[in-house]
Parts: C-alpha cells; structure tokens; sequence
C-alpha cells in the first residue's frame, strides 16, 4: 500500500452547532471543495468510500446524483464510527491499487442538531423511543445489558476506561484531572488560531476547566467532544496521477482497520478495558508504513473525550503505556512539544467529524498550510482507539 | 419511567432467569466453557449445546463512573448514578448499578453481591451491592 495512492483534495463545509444546511447539502459542500482543491471534476469521481450507516446518513446514491456523477466503480461503507477512520482511507487506497477505482471520495457529514446526538440515547438513531411507559432497549449489540443501567453514551464508556486507568497506574485524581486538563487547554489554544474552529473564541483557562460541572467522573464538561452540524471530505487518486495534479500530494504509506473480541459496544467486555486496541495493530500501522513513532511529526489522535488523546500517545507507542498522563504534564502536546497533537483543536474545540478533520489537518501539516503549523513536519498520523489509523507522508 | 430490556432469542433465558432471582451466564455442554453476553453458539469449540449456570453472584468491582449528567430523559431523576463493571468470581463481567452506599465510597476492588430488582411483572433487574 505504501506510497501507492495519494490525497489530492481536501474539503469541508462550515461547522457550527445548528447549520441551516441539511447533511446532503454539507456533504455536496465538502465533497466540491475537495475536488476544487485537488482540480478534478466530479465527472472523474468513479470510487467513494465511507461511514456506514446509521453514521453516515448521506448515501452513494444521494451523492452520485446530487454531484452529477455518471457511475460509480466502487463503493464501500466501514462499520462502527470512529473505527471506521483508518478503514475508509484502506479501502480507497486498495481500489486505487487494484485499478477499481481512478479517483475515490472519501467524505463524512454530520447533522446532529437534527437528532442523533451521540451524548443523548434520547434522540435520533440509535435512540430507542418510548413505548407506553417504558423505554424499551432490544438486545443487539448487547445495549440491552447496558442501557437498563444508564449505560448509553460514548462518554460514560470513556468514563469508565479513565476510571480503569486512574485504578492501575496509581495516579491521584489531581494528577488526572492535571492531565486531561492540559489536553483539553491546549487543543482550546490551537482552536483559538484556528478560523474553522466552533471555539475558535472561546478562551479555556484552568478556572473554567475545572470549574465546569462533572458529565460522568472522571469526566468534566470539557473533557467530552462537541456535538455540531459539519462535513469534511477529501480525494484520492493513484501516487502518478496525484504528481501531476499538484506538487505536493499526501501519500498515504499506511492504513490499518482492527476489529478486537467483544468489541460490542465499544469493548465493554474486552478482557484488558485499558488495551483501547490489540498491540499488533500498531505494528500493522508502523511496519506498513516504514516508519516508527520517533518519526512522526504530528499526531492527529481521535478524541472522543480528552482521556482518548491522552491513551492514543501510549496505544501509538509514543510513550510507555501507563505514563501519558505524565508525559502531558512534562511534556505537553504544543508547539514547541517534541510531538504536537490536534493541531486543529480536535474533536474537543474545533468539531467533531468521526475523525475525518485530523485527515484534512495532517494533510495540511505535510502541505505547510496548516494554522500552527509544525515546522518541516514530514510524516503525520492519523489515529482512532481500536486501531483503525493511517500514517501519511510528504 | 424506566429503561428496560426487550428480551429476545438470544438474551429472553438469562431475563427469565433473572425473574426467578437467579443470576446465570450462558456456558457450553460440549467444552465446558462459560461466558457473558450471550452468543449463537460456543465461541471456544463452536458446539450449539449451549446452556445456562448460575454463578455466585459475587464480585468485585472492575472499573466505575459516576453519571451525574442525564444522557435520557428517563435518567432525569436518576443522577447522581454510578455505573460499574462488575467481575464475578467466575471471571465474567456485567455492567450494574451499584447499591448499598454513596456514589463517593465506591472504589475499584470493593466486593459486591447480586440483588434483584423487580421493576415490572416481566422484568426483573440484576443490580450489585457492597458486601458489608
């Protein structure tokens, strides 16, 4: 896979908390202004890859229609949310490779404010209505032994996971809370340079964070992602092609997909609640890509909540498990860090887009356009929990 | 209002006999093999000779958050609420409320047992509390 396919375009819509938009029209959004960025036309798009279902709302064949597409050659659509990251940028590529496809759309909206809000069981998809006097929750993917406990939002699974942590490493809870602050800080600074960010105003100070109220303990408000209406997209094509379109394509040296026992949901049941993906999917991610976690520039970690940034430094081999929590506090993820991490403000302050903005941001770090810019940055990864990442590269 | 489980093919035995008092896991005739959820068949030796044991109904407590933000309307009321993974003697794992002391006093390690709450006719709930 390495180096065989590239990411010419890059693309995404406002994000904001309520869009006028539908997420048809978000998509159509991104989905234009990647192909604007790479200087393709959407006659050319012959592969699209995505989330599926009920993630992803936007169909291929809204798509198909909505850009004028003539026909598709491939299409694939990759289960489980934020594990879906690393599995459409897998699939594409390997269409490419394989002549399926010339040139494939990878593309994700979101529309939360029309329901399907992730910190609420209540609405949308997912959601169970009730029926009569009841809430009644059917037993797939296991939720019915979870929901009758109040078990029913991504944040109090990570809740757990914090907790689980704070139990075997022996951190004091102020260590923690110091920790998951100085995640949550700085991806609020990077956020206040970043014009795209939904915080992009909004200062977070010390006081403010640890002021704000508890969502689910360990986890305060600003531990948790955002919940905001947005697109993003971009496009791949063959590393030929991609040199003659622009003179700094992102090649895409590795993608990896993971799936774990009892992942449902959301490796409740794993046997190591703190192994977030099994070891050999690193090595899956490191070995295909020829590099090593000294190599990367920039980290776009999947933060759910300021913990997964946190376990993402361990799971990625940056440090040593059991000691992100103190690499936060020597070391910080800024700047002027050895390893600057959500360079955009992430999932936490600039929005929340399943993963796909720290693709379009690592892919504006290997071009030199991004807002904190790391300097000379040459090899970016792309990461969710589960071990579904890629590694790019200049 | 209260969330409750549908029973259905897979999981309808283990409420059954949670509305009998009685705290199972789903395990194999065949190897011997035990585990929780349930599943279609065997995950060890892939026999469909499944049936269902009743464990201790004691364990400790895996890992645990305390709710104090309703994700449900029919959790308004609830809040504060902790919510744990319990590890059963046996090894298995099952989410629970804990019962018997404040959301503070829990701590990973502390020892529970099962108690049953009957919520409707049909539905009975398998929630742990701290062994005094």
């Amino acid at each position: 896979m390495r180096r065989e396919a590239a990411i010419v375009g890059i693309g995404q819509s406002e994000f904001s908390k309520r869009s006028p938009h539908s997420a048809w029209e978000l998509a159509v959004q991104a989905v234009l202004a990647a192909l604007l960025d790479a200087g393709l036309d959407a006659s050319e798009v012959d592969g699209m890859c995505r989330f599926a279902p009920p993630f992803e709302t936007v169909g291929e064949p809204m798509m198909v229609r909505g850009l004028g597409i003539g026909e598709l050659a491939f299409f694939a659509e990759s289960p489980l949310g934020g594990e879906a990251l690393g599995a459409v940028v897998a699939h594409a590529v390997a269409a490419i490779a394989t002549g399926q496809a010339k040139v494939v759309v990878v593309y994700r909206a979101l529309k939360q404010s029309a329901g399907a809000r992730f910190g609420r069981a209540d609405q949308g998809p997912g959601g169970t209505a009730a029926t009569g006097e009841h809430v009644l929750v059917p037993e797939d993917d296991n939720r019915s032994f979870a929901w009758p406990y109040g078990l029913l939002s991504p944040g109090q699974l990570f809740a757990l996971w914090a907790t689980r942590y704070l139990h075997v490493h022996g951190l004091r809870e102020a260590d923690l809370t110091r920790s998951l602050g100085t995640v949550a800080i700085q991806q609020r600074r990077y956020a206040n340079e970043n014009p795209a960010a939904l915080m992009r105003d909004r200062v977070l100070d010390w006081e403010t964070y640890t002021g704000a109220r508890m969502i689910s303990w360990p986890l305060r408000l600003f531990d948790l992602c955002l919940e905001n209406d947005g697109a993003c997209a971009f496009v791949l094509t063959s590393a030929e092609r991609a040199r003659s379109l622009r003179d700094d394509p992102v090649y895409v040296l590795s993608a990896t997909q993971t799936l774990a026992p009892y992942r449902e949901p959301m490796g409740l049941y794993t046997d190591d609640l703190l192994e977030s993906f099994p070891p050999a999917a690193a090595d899956r991610l490191y070995h295909g890509a020829g590099v090593s976690p000294k190599d990367i520039s920039v980290a776009e970690l999947y933060d759910a909540t300021s913990f997964m940034t946190m376990k993402g430094l361990e799971s990625y081999r940056f440090v040593p498990a059991g000691t992100g929590w103190k690499h936060l506090l020597d070391t910080g993820i800024g700047l002027d860090s050895p390893l600057p991490v959500n360079t955009h403000g992430g999932h936490l302050s600039e929005g929340y887009l399943h993963g796909m903005n720290g693709v379009t941001e690592a892919v504006r770090q290997l071009r030199g356009t991004a807002r904190n810019q790391v300097r000379d940055a040459e090899v970016a990864l792309v990461g969710a929990p589960s071990g579904s990442a890629m590694i790019l590269g200049r | 209002m209260a969330i409750l489980p549908v029973p259905g093919e897979l999981t309808g035995p283990y409420w059954e006999h949670a509305r009998r008092h009685e705290l199972v896991v789903q395990h194999c005739a065949g190897c011997g093999a035990a585990w929780h959820p349930p599943l279609p068949r065997c995950p060890h030796c892939h026999s469909a000779d499944l049936g269902w044991q009743p464990v201790s109904g004691r364990g400790t407590v895996y890992s645990y958050t305390i709710v104090q933000h309703a994700t449900h309307r029919a959790l308004a009321a609830e809040i504060p609420y902790v919510v744990a993974i319990v590890e059963l003697a046996e090894g298995h794992r099952m989410v629970a409320n804990i019962r018997g002391c404040a959301p503070e006093d829990v701590h990973i390690g502390q020892s529970v047992r099962v108690t049953f709450e009957d919520v409707t006719d049909e539905i009975t709930i398998p929630q742990f509390t701290v062994e005094r």
